[in-house]
């Protein structure tokens, strides 16, 4: 039975080293009994590319490339922040990208994984901006750009999106009920992982179906995170001693 | 009050009916009618809660009447030791299943009017029997027809009854 880690929504930027440094405790302090970790998007607040030369993405290189060399299997999952971040980058930890959604067996149950901004139907504007930046053209051309001109673009991209987030009321951003449950019955699974909301939790749902939200991480609290294994499904916190 | 007598003891409830009338009075016409009676603790996760009150000892689900409005805006809070409903994803969506919080769920409670932000609605308090909940709680699990967490030993909930 393999142990597993689920995190997402860590949201690392150079702009933010102390929230680097509490990924790297988690991997030292959460990851010693594990053999599979798997992050389900929003690793970095933004990707200009696979190629990017910055001291932040030698920095992550590396700190994710100690998981392998301990024998920790490394999956990553695009979100809506980290949608470039490709096989060029992951082949160089090594790391393995993962389609959105991806089922996997927890103890023999099927369970779908999926970083969860697809399932915000609601929110038309962003499900429009998601197909435009997804689009083959779209990233094609911009990943043709130089680095300094696709720094500029993230960071408008950015303020864009903190801008829409201030302004949409919160029931748009929410997560749509037939949403999940369309995908779940698509997808033949009774439980669902994702994150996306910052919106953590483990739901007692009385259609004995399980539905598990990650955490978004900050220096404040401990993010919450899932893990799987001989124990079946636990939803926690991962605290680490600084 | 309310006693659940389970095959594991008994607990002892407070109900709330100030901060949670609807939730109360529709757990309480279930209770007369007796569908509590032979359903199971069919989910039992320890660190979080128990969950129950659904499905009887063949994994069968209880008929139900028709869901209730959901009052998890009342201030009480999802800690050890509380009764709340559980429900589907739609906020107001619980029938009869409930859940017992092993821990303090700060996740479930209240934040927001909207569907990630209603949390579950808590209408009760263990006042007596945290040694059975104890004992549940610790309980080893198993999957079973394609359900993670059920106990390996059955937890039969044999009655729930009104007491003084």
């Amino acid at each position: 039975m393999k142990e597993r880690l689920f995190i997402s929504d860590l949201h690392l930027s150079a702009a933010a080293p102390e929230l680097f440094a509490l990924f790297q405790r988690v991997l030292d302090q959460h990851t010693q009994d594990i053999d599979q970790l798997f992050i389900l998007g929003d690793l970095v607040d933004a990707w200009i590319g696979d190629d990017d030369d910055s001291a932040f993405a030698q920095e992550l290189k590396h700190t994710l490339a100690a998981l392998p060399k301990r024998g920790i299997e490394l999956f990553f999952m695009a979100g809506n922040r980290d949608f470039l971040l490709g096989p060029d980058f992951l082949s160089q930890i090594p790391a393995t990208l993962l389609p959105d959604p991806t089922i996997i067996e927890v103890m023999g149950q099927r369970v779908l994984l999926t970083h969860g901004d697809g399932l915000c139907t609601d929110d038309v504007s962003y499900q429009a901006f998601k197909s435009q930046v997804r689009s083959p053209d779209w990233q094609s051309q911009f990943l043709s750009q130089p680095l300094a001109q696709r720094r500029l673009t993230a960071q408008h991209l950015r303020e864009l999106s903190q801008h829409a987030s201030a302004t949409k009321a919160e029931t748009i951003m929410d997560v749509n009920a037939d949403a999940v449950d369309s995908l779940m019955a698509e997808h033949h699974v009774s439980v669902i992982i994702h994150g996306h909301t910052h919106r953590p939790a483990r739901h007692p749902l009385s259609d004995m179906r399980e539905r598990i939200v990650l955490g978004d991480w900050s220096t404040e609290t401990p993010p919450w995170a899932c893990r799987s294994g001989s124990n079946g499904l636990i939803f926690q916190t991962l605290a680490t001693l600084s | 009050m309310i006693k659940i007598s389970t095959t594991f003891g008994d607990i002892t409830v407070e109900l709330n009916a100030d901060k949670a009338p609807i939730t109360v009075a529709n757990f309480l016409e279930y209770v007369r009618e007796g569908l509590y009676d032979g359903t199971i603790f069919h989910r039992v996760i320890d660190n979080f809660m128990i969950q129950g009150g659904g499905f009887d000892t063949n994994m069968q689900q209880r008929a139900t009447k028709a869901v209730i409005e959901n009052e998890a805006d009342n201030g009480l809070r999802n800690e050890f030791g509380t009764l709340a409903m559980a429900r589907t994803m739609e906020p107001h969506s619980a029938t009869a299943q409930f859940f017992i919080n092993v821990s303090n769920n700060e996740f479930l409670n209240h934040s927001g009017k909207n569907m990630q932000g209603w949390g579950y609605a808590v209408f009760g308090t263990v006042i007596d029997g945290t040694e059975v909940l104890d004992k549940i709680r610790a309980l080893p699990t198993t999957s079973r027809n394609g359900h993670q967490d059920v106990p390996v030993d059955t937890v039969i909930i044999e009655s729930i009854t009104e007491i003084d």
